[in-house]
This record gives C-alpha cells, structure tokens and sequence, in this order.
C-alpha cells in the first residue's frame, strides 16, 4: 500500500488592532451596531476616496521583520475586482505584484522538534463587511467590518501533518501578540485562515493537485479540516480517482467540506494598481524604527527559560506562549532585585491559577512587573510567608494599592523578632510538656504539631522558619 | 448690457461696490434661465429658492461688512457628477437618477466658503462618458450658438449655461478633454488643471488617474478666479491631491508676452483637423507672434497612440469604478431578480446606457486574464513615453498651441451610431489628461457657420499661471469674450 | 487581437452585464472597431516592459486617528432595500 504524504499551505489573514480602518477615519471596535461604523469611504459612496492608515504599513512590516522577510521598502495598492456584497466597491484594496513582505520563514517546535515554515509573502489589504442571514428571503450586509485592516500571510507549501499546522498557527499568533500588532481574539473572527492540501505518495517530491479550503474559522477547525480533507484525497486515489482542482468550504458543524467552485470558474480578478492612491516607501530610517520595536521573540524566551532557568519545556511553554507572562518574568528580573526563577514559579502558578480561574489576561488585571517583584522581595527578606504572599497577590491583581499598602493593610507582617520568637516558644513548650515528653522519647513528628501551635499563638504571623530553628534549639536544651 | 451678460469679474465690481446685491443677480440669472432653458436644456436641476437663499445671506454679511472673497454672492452651476449634500447627483444616467450624497464633494466646501450661489446641478455625458451630452440618458441639451448642434461633452451641460448667459460661471470635470472641448464649441473659457491640484473627492469618479475639476467660465480673468477657489490639497481626503503651495493665479495675471516661446506641434495641424480650424488657431499663433512672442514648431511624436492609450487606461479603470454601481447600496435596482448575480447583472444592464456598457466592456478586457500585459500595460508605458514627450517639448517652449477638436460643434445625431467616430473627435485632447498637465481652452473665432473655434493651449505640470497669462493676452488683444449667445 | 463572440460574453459575465438584453448586438459589433482602434498601440515598440512603480509622488498617509462616522440612516438612505438595519438582497448561498 502506498503511504501517502500530506503537503499543505495555509493563508492567514489578521485583523491589526490599528485604532481606526485602513482607508478612513472609522473606528475598528468589534461589536457595534449594524452600520454605526461606516463612511462614504468604507461604504463604498460614489466620490469616496480612501487614504491609508501609517500604522497599518507600520505594523504589516514589523510582521515582515520579526518573520525574517525581506521588506519590500517601495510598494503599492492594487484592486482585485470581484462581485460580493460584502464589498461595497466591488473591488478590495489588496496587494498584488509587490506585496510589502516576501521570503521569510518562522522555526518552531513540533513534539520537541524544530520545523520551519517559509513565507511567500505577507501584504496588507481591507477586509470586507459582514453577510447577515435573517429568518427571511434576504441577506444583509453590515458595513461595520468593510475597511478593517487585514494582514495576509501566505505560506510555502511547508506542512506536511494537521498538528504542524496547528503549532504553524499558534506561532503565528504568538508572534502577532508579542508584536503587538493584533488582537488575536479568534471568537471574533481576528485571525482566518484558507488552506491548500494536496498528498503525494511518500518520498516524491512532484505536488500533487492542490484543493483550497475556506471558511476556516479556528485553529481547531484547521486541524479537523486538513485530517479530512488529507483523508478525503487518499481516498479518491486509493480508489484510483484523480483529484480535481477546486475549491471546497468547509463546514465545520459537519465536519465535512462541499465544492464551492471549480478551477473552470476561477476567478478572473483583473488586478491593476489603484488609481486613487500612490506608492508607499518605507525609508531606512522609519525601517530601524521598526526594527528597534522588534522584542525578543517567543521561540528566543523559550529556549532561555529552558536553558537558563531550568524549566521544563511546557512550562516554558506557558510561559513563551503569552507575552505578557514572559515579560512579568523578564521586565521583574532585569530589575536586578529578585531571580527570574522566583518570578516564573510565581507566574506559572499562582497567576496561571487566578488568570485560568477568572478567564482573563494579565492586561484585564492591575498586576505589574514592578509590584510583583516587590512583593517577592518582601517574601525573601523574611517581611512575610510564602502563604500571605499569595494573599498579597490577590489584592495586586484586583486594586491600584502598592505591595507594603497591602501588606499593612491586611497585617501580614511577619513576627521575625528573634527575642518576640523565643518568648512566643517558650511559652508553647510551657504549655506542651507532654510533646516534649514524646520528642524525648524518640517521636520527632511532634516538632511539627509545636510549630503549628506556635503559628497559632502568633495568629500566622510568626516566621515559621524562625520559629523551626528557635524549636529545634529549644528542644535541644532540655 | 443685461447682468446675465456680464463676467464675473465685473460682476465682482458690481456687488463689492453694492451697485447691485446678490440676490438680485441670482434672480436676473434664474430669469434668463427661464428663457432660455427650454431651448438649451443644460441643468438637470435648480434650486431656485435654495440660491435666494444664500444670496441673501451673503447679502446680509457684505452689508455688516464681513470681509469676503472675490466670488462671493456670484452664481454658479455645477456639473452633475460632483456630490451635493441633499442635492440629487445623478451623473445624468438611470442608474442614479434618484440618488442624493449624503456628503459634499471638497470642491463643493470650498465653493460654500468663499461665498458663491449653486444655481443647479449641469447635464453631462452618462457618467462623464462621451463628447456630445446626447449620452445622457435624462435630457439633451443644446448648443446656445445654434440648439441644432450639440454643446459638446462631456461638460456640456456647464459650458451651455455660462454660454448662454444662464449662470457666469461652472464647475466641470475633465478626464480626456471633457472641460475643453465643450468650451470650445460653446465659445468659452474652460480650464482643465494639472492632475492633482484639485480635490477629486466627492466627484463620481470615471478614471481616477485622469479624471480633473476644473473651471468654466466667460472669460479668461474668470477662470483664474474660479481656479483659486477650487485649487489646494486635501490630504484627509484625496491621496492624489499634492501638498504644495497654491499661490493665487488671478493676482498674477500678466498678459506680457515679450519672449514667450509658443509651440505648434505638426502632429495637431494636420490630416482628420478641420481646415477651418487649423487656421483659426494658426491665426492666433500669429497674434501672439504680433504681441511679441515666440513661434516654435515642434513635434510630439507620440501623439497618435494618445487616443489608444487613453481608451485602454480611462475604460480599465471606469470598468472598476463603475463596478460598486450593482443596485445593493444606491441607485437602481431591477424590479425582478431570480437570484444575486441576476440581480446585478439586470440593474447594470437596465440601468447603464450603451456608451457606459461599451467602456466597461472595453475596461474589463483590457484588464481581463491574458490580455492585461498587451493592453493595461504597454498602455501605462506608453503613458510614460508621452510625458516624456511633453517634458522634452516644454523644454523648447513655454506653452503649447493647438486645436482643441478636430471640427466645430456638429448637429445632434450625428455621430451618434458610430462611437468610434465620436472618439476621434477627442484626437486633441487625451494626450494632455494622458500627462497629467493643464490645458486652457478659450475661443479664437467662428467657422464660416457661426460656430466658436476653440484653441487649447498645453502647460507644464503647475503651468496653469504661464497658460493663464497667454489666454488673456489674446482675448485682450482680440476681444474674444462675453460670447454670450442666443 | 480580434475580440470574439466568446471573449464578449467572458467579459460580459466578469463586468456582470447581459450579453442577452437589449442592444447588446450593437454593443459587440461596436466593441470590434473599438478594438482595433486601440490596437494600434500594437505598432508603437517600447522595448521589454517592466511593471513599475509610479514614484513621482510618495507616502499619502494618515495618521491613525479616529473620525466620527456617519449615523447609519444617512448610509441607508439611498438603499433600494433596507432590513434590519442593513441593505438587504437576495438570500446569499455560499
């Protein structure tokens, strides 16, 4: 039996999180009102001109950058004219022959291994509006989205497996998010993502026919669309079927996909370089502008947390994957004040906990890196215990207070008074001569039940480490 | 002299020294257009009430002694593909008939800030399509020299009511000629600017990279003050606006013409150019010769791809424009659609006339799978080529001279079975919307049918000051102006 | 290059026109010599052709700041269908 290879290419769009749309002065909220966030310009008017953000160009080539692209410094706009509507104009403003960015590649791991996958290119374009579907004959169309800026990322065909182009996506997100450039909320559609597979039987190299799929709507979906689809082709082969160039949608409540059109209808999109709007150069100075905003990269922190601190791969994981968590432990540590190890046991648990817990993000909290770090200071200089730490973090996740305002507050100042620890002892052993009896007879375990009383007395706010050692040497004595 | 007669210059005079108010000009040209409008039909729409309005208003502010600008108070009419805010814009098609902008085109703006009284909105080749007004699929509209021949197009609507005396000045738009050679067959002054000295957001666009607004009026002083209001960049709006400093034009008149050197380029004076045309024009070259000037013969090689050229480049992009006109968002909307695709395809073809159809058809084709390279894009380096024609050109002379259309108004119906006759006649206009330069149209005589004679003179990019000073030079030294007709 | 009855009725469906309705006949007759005239483009040689980038201007941009949009009733107003706040049209399959 012939074994069969998978190859894939996927095309991902991203919403940029640009403040307003890519051609007007329209805000980009997700969420408004049916047709409140709409112009002559984003509605397609006749006379409307557009005129293109800065940040869009801005945020496409710190895409290009930090996905080792070369950066096309002169480009332009194109219309691709089709017939949808979605399209106010009836043409996108997209990016044909010279496309901003072109050649780049991100490296990842897949099951502890590392893969690369090339880019084609990544070009800037509007997105379209929204179709509606009531509970009558028609369809409306809701401009809010017409205009949205999009990125567009085309890769080469470089996967080969449904979990490659999974890890593929969520690298792609990660890097969006660590750039800054888009809101990566995929329950609201921000990032989308076309896929082309096609199998070839293993250890050729010749492509095979290639079938597009759209309407992907998830990495997930991604994952059940390529096993299907891989499954579907094999299939077709095995059966000594030949596969048809076409384009499928998938349906992911099915989890199935139908032809959508055939290569015979292909479209004919007559681009040509938009007349209403001139070329774009991105001079060398604006160029290290955006070179300088390039932070260190997930897969970069990944292999640091690994090697430098110890972690094991999945907790450097959890803490690469998210931006925010990795620069909590990075911005607190290069304070000098505390170790990056102590930073990311704290972010890896308690905070992972809360966050998971109340299904936010660090940035829906107050927590900084500066305060986190305070308090950890606080707990290795002895001024509170391990346990009111955690309560301090509640507090620093939920209010504006600073770190010792919380701990006065809520009186966690630990008892370290050498002289307050013994009178606090002494007078627990007083009262607990029958445990001193039993340590003398051998039943160590009861330094455990005296510390506990001690802790008792001092209502929590003894040093348990303290109170350990005075013990230890309060026993002895006797 | 009646005050439809006047120019707006001397207008200006009339209602800065408070001879006369705004109001009672506005009502003497709602008067005229009374009497005349049966006859030449160039407005698609008035708004009598509107314009009193507003000439009362500026009126009012002269009388408190507002400081305001050199038009203000002065009627003007503008061409109907130029939004409106609550004014229908129809661009004189079916399609939108019955569509009202919700927005003013920039021009617009600036005509409400500098004081002057839209009279109504002029008639126009369907979507600025066309060289004779008879593509309008809502009226025809007659040449005031004689209402048996057309106004020319496709602003003829705007060159018929300055000609016949219905407004002094109007807005009109010029994508191959389309300012100019209704100007020249209606006898007056029309200005076509360098592409980009004007906004273009808010006029309907029929090819973007050639399309300009530019001014009409009765004389040559005229024009150079409507020109100030319209010209200036608009950055948030029009990203081929350019940013520049837009001196006044009309402060720096200067009808010297000692040692301006004034090309005749061979390739305009040739086969398929009126006789009586060709002379007309060279008689003017000899005028100018008489005031001092330079005559240089020279050679635009090129030329002859110019109408080509501007086929292929206007079309591709009408074909695209045209596209968002699909009977989803405004304009018409066929009665019975089976389904989405038969619901564009019947509003498109019921709504667009045949000369629309033809240019989106051509447009479509040239840009179309396998064709774009030997069309769209041999086009765009032809373009190159004839810039650097002109560039060479404007290295020998100052300005250049030459027809503006190969005859003088011709009668209605005449052309109108055979569009690629009515294309040639646009052989002396493309080339200069081609390069993106400024062109002045003005009259320099009658054909032996009492017909005006147009002749264009072709600047350098920013050029419209040199162009503005040889056009009043001859209408000082000819007289040529008021041609108020009928 | 001459156009042929195929050509029309491909560009006819990509420009979503009807190469059925009335007067279209005409309209195909004429796109012939309409062709051929801008044929004549044909004849001038330029050399090898390469797409380039128009850099007599460069960078109209704008500066990411908000704009008030215009109240949805005035977008709708010239709609030849509206429902639910939108234009409506017929039942999209995709």
């Amino acid at each position: 039996m012939i074994h069969y290879e998978p190859v894939i290419g996927l095309e991902v769009h991203a919403e940029l999180s640009t403040k307003t749309k890519i051609f007007c002065g329209c805000s980009t909220q997700f969420g408004a009102p049916i047709n409140t966030h709409v112009c002559p310009v984003c509605s397609g008017q006749p006379g409307a001109l557009p005129v293109l953000n800065k940040q869009v160009v801005h945020y496409a080539a710190k895409m290009g950058v930090a996905t080792h692209c070369q950066i096309n410094q002169l480009c332009k706009s194109d219309r691709k004219n089709y017939f949808y509507p979605d399209l106010p104009k009836a043409y996108q403003i997209s990016q044909f022959d010279v496309p901003i960015c072109e050649n780049g590649y991100v490296d990842f791991l897949v099951d502890g291994k590392p893969k690369r996958v090339r880019f084609e290119r990544i070009h800037f374009e509007e997105d379209a509006g929204k179709l509606l579907h009531d509970e009558g004959e028609g369809t409306v169309v809701d401009f809010n989205r017409c205009g949205v800026p999009l990125i567009e990322m085309v890769t080469k065909p470089d996967i080969h497996s449904s979990a490659e182009a999974k890890e593929f996506l969520e690298t792609v997100k990660t890097t969006l998010s660590y750039l800054q450039i888009s809101d990566c909320r995929m329950e609201e559609g921000s990032i989308r993502c076309d896929v082309n597979v096609s199998v070839r039987p293993e250890g050729t190299e010749e492509l095979g026919t290639r079938v597009e799929m759209k309407n992907i709507n998830s990495f997930s979906a991604a994952v059940r669309a390529i096993d299907y689809e891989v499954e579907r082709q094999i299939e077709v082969l095995e059966e000594g079927g030949k596969i048809v160039q076409e384009t499928r949608r998938w349906d992911d409540s099915k989890v199935k996909n139908l032809v959508m059109r055939s290569k015979e209808d292909a479209q004919d999109y007559r681009y040509f370089p938009d007349p209403d709007l001139i070329a774009v150069e991105i001079d060398d100075e604006w160029m290290k502008q955006i070179e300088s905003e390039i932070p260190e990269l997930p897969q970069s922190r990944f292999d640091r947390y690994v090697n430098d601190l110890g972690l094991t791969p999945k907790e450097a994981r959890t803490l690469s994957d998210s931006f925010e968590k990795a620069c909590l432990v990075d911005d607190g540590a290069a304070m000098g004040r505390v170790s990056a190890r102590a930073l990311a046991n704290w972010v890896l648990s308690d905070i992972s906990k809360y966050l998971n817990d109340k299904q936010m993000e660090l940035s829906d909290t107050k927590l900084t890196a500066e305060k986190l770090v305070a308090m950890v200071e606080l707990i290795e200089k002895n001024v509170i215990s391990g346990n009111a730490g955690k309560k301090v973090l509640v507090k620093l996740f939920e209010t504006e207070d600073s770190v010792d305002q919380i701990v006065e507050d809520l009186g966690l100042k630990q008892m370290s008074d050498e002289g307050a620890i013994e009178a606090l002892v002494d007078e627990v052993l007083a009262a607990n001569s029958k445990s001193i009896e039993d340590y003398k007879g051998g039943k160590k375990n009861v330094v455990g039940f005296l510390v506990g009383q001690c802790m008792k007395a001092s209502k929590g706010k003894g040093n348990p480490k303290m109170i350990n050692q005075m013990l230890a040497k309060k026993l002895a004595e006797r | 002299m009646e005050l439809y007669q006047k120019t707006a210059s001397e207008l200006s005079s009339l209602l800065q020294s408070k001879e006369i108010s705004s109001v009672e000009l506005t009502k003497a040209v709602f008067a005229r257009t009374a009497q005349v409008e049966d006859t030449v039909g160039a407005y698609i729409s008035t708004d009598e009430e509107a314009a009193l309005a507003r000439a009362a208003q500026i009126d009012e502010k002269r009388a408190a002694g507002e400081e305001l600008s050199p038009l203000a108070g002065i009627p003007i009419a503008v061409k109907d593909n130029i939004c409106t805010k609550g004014t229908a814009t129809t661009c004189a098609s079916k399609m939108l008939e019955n569509f009202v902008p919700f927005y003013n085109a920039t021009v617009v703006d600036k005509l409400n800030e500098e004081g002057l009284v839209i009279t109504g909105k002029t008639n126009l080749d369907e979507f600025a399509m066309g060289s004779s007004c008879e593509n309008s699929a809502l009226q025809t509209t007659r040449n005031p020299h004689n209402p048996a021949h057309v106004p020319g197009g496709s602003s003829g609507g705007s060159a018929a009511v300055v000609a016949a005396g219905e407004t002094p000045l109007a807005v009109g738009s010029d994508t191959g000629g389309s300012i100019r050679q209704p100007a020249s067959f209606c006898g007056v002054v029309g200005l076509k600017p360098t592409y980009g000295t004007v906004s273009r957001y808010g006029l309907i666009a029929f090819a973007s990279s050639l399309d300009q607004i530019g001014p009409m009026a009765r004389s040559v002083e005229d024009a150079a003050l409507l020109a100030d209001v319209l010209r200036g960049a608009d950055p948030m709006h029009d990203s081929t606006s350019i940013p520049r400093e837009y001196d006044s034009l009309h402060a720096k008149l200067d009808p010297d013409m000692k040692g301006v050197r004034i090309g005749l380029p061979k390739e305009y004076f040739g086969e398929g150019i009126d006789a009586e045309v060709s002379k007309a024009v060279l008689d003017a070259a000899e005028v100018y010769r008489g005031l001092g000037a330079e005559i240089v013969e020279l050679s635009l090689p090129l030329s002859k791809y110019a109408l080509p050229i501007y086929y292929i480049l206007s079309s591709a992009e009408a074909s695209s424009n045209l596209a968002r006109f699909d009977g989803v968002k405004y304009g018409y909307r066929t009665q019975k659609a089976d389904d989405l695709i038969d619901l564009y395809v019947k509003s498109r073809s019921e709504a667009f006339g045949p000369e629309v159809q033809r240019r989106i058809m051509l447009g479509t084709y040239v840009l179309s799978s396998g064709y774009y390279d030997a069309y769209y894009k041999k086009a765009r380096a032809a373009q190159r080529a004839i810039r650097a024609d002109y560039a060479k050109a404007f290295e020998q002379v100052d300005v250049i001279l030459t027809p503006t259309a190969p005859t003088t108004a011709y009668q209605i119906g005449e052309k109108t079975d055979d569009p690629l006759q009515m294309y040639m006649g646009d052989i002396c206009t493309v080339s200069v919307n081609i390069a993106g330069l400024p062109g002045l149209v003005q009259p320099c005589g009658f054909d032996s049918g009492r017909m005006p004679i147009g002749m264009q003179l072709i600047g350098p990019r920013f050029g419209e000051q040199k162009l503005l000073n040889a056009g009043l030079a001859f209408e000082r030294a000819t007289g040529l102006t008021d041609l108020v007709a009928l | 290059m001459a156009i042929t009855t195929q050509d029309i009725a491909y560009i006819a469906g990509l420009a979503r026109l009807d190469p059925h309705g009335e007067g279209f006949d005409k309209l195909a007759e004429d796109m012939q010599g309409i062709v051929a005239m801008v044929d004549q483009l044909q004849e001038l040689d330029l050399g090898d052709i390469t797409d380039v980038i128009d850099t007599e201007r460069k960078n109209a941009l704008r500066e990411d700041v908000e704009i008030p949009s215009y109240p949805s009733e005035e977008i709708l107003k010239n709609a030849p269908v509206v429902e639910c706040g939108g234009v409506s049209v017929p039942r999209v399959v995709e």
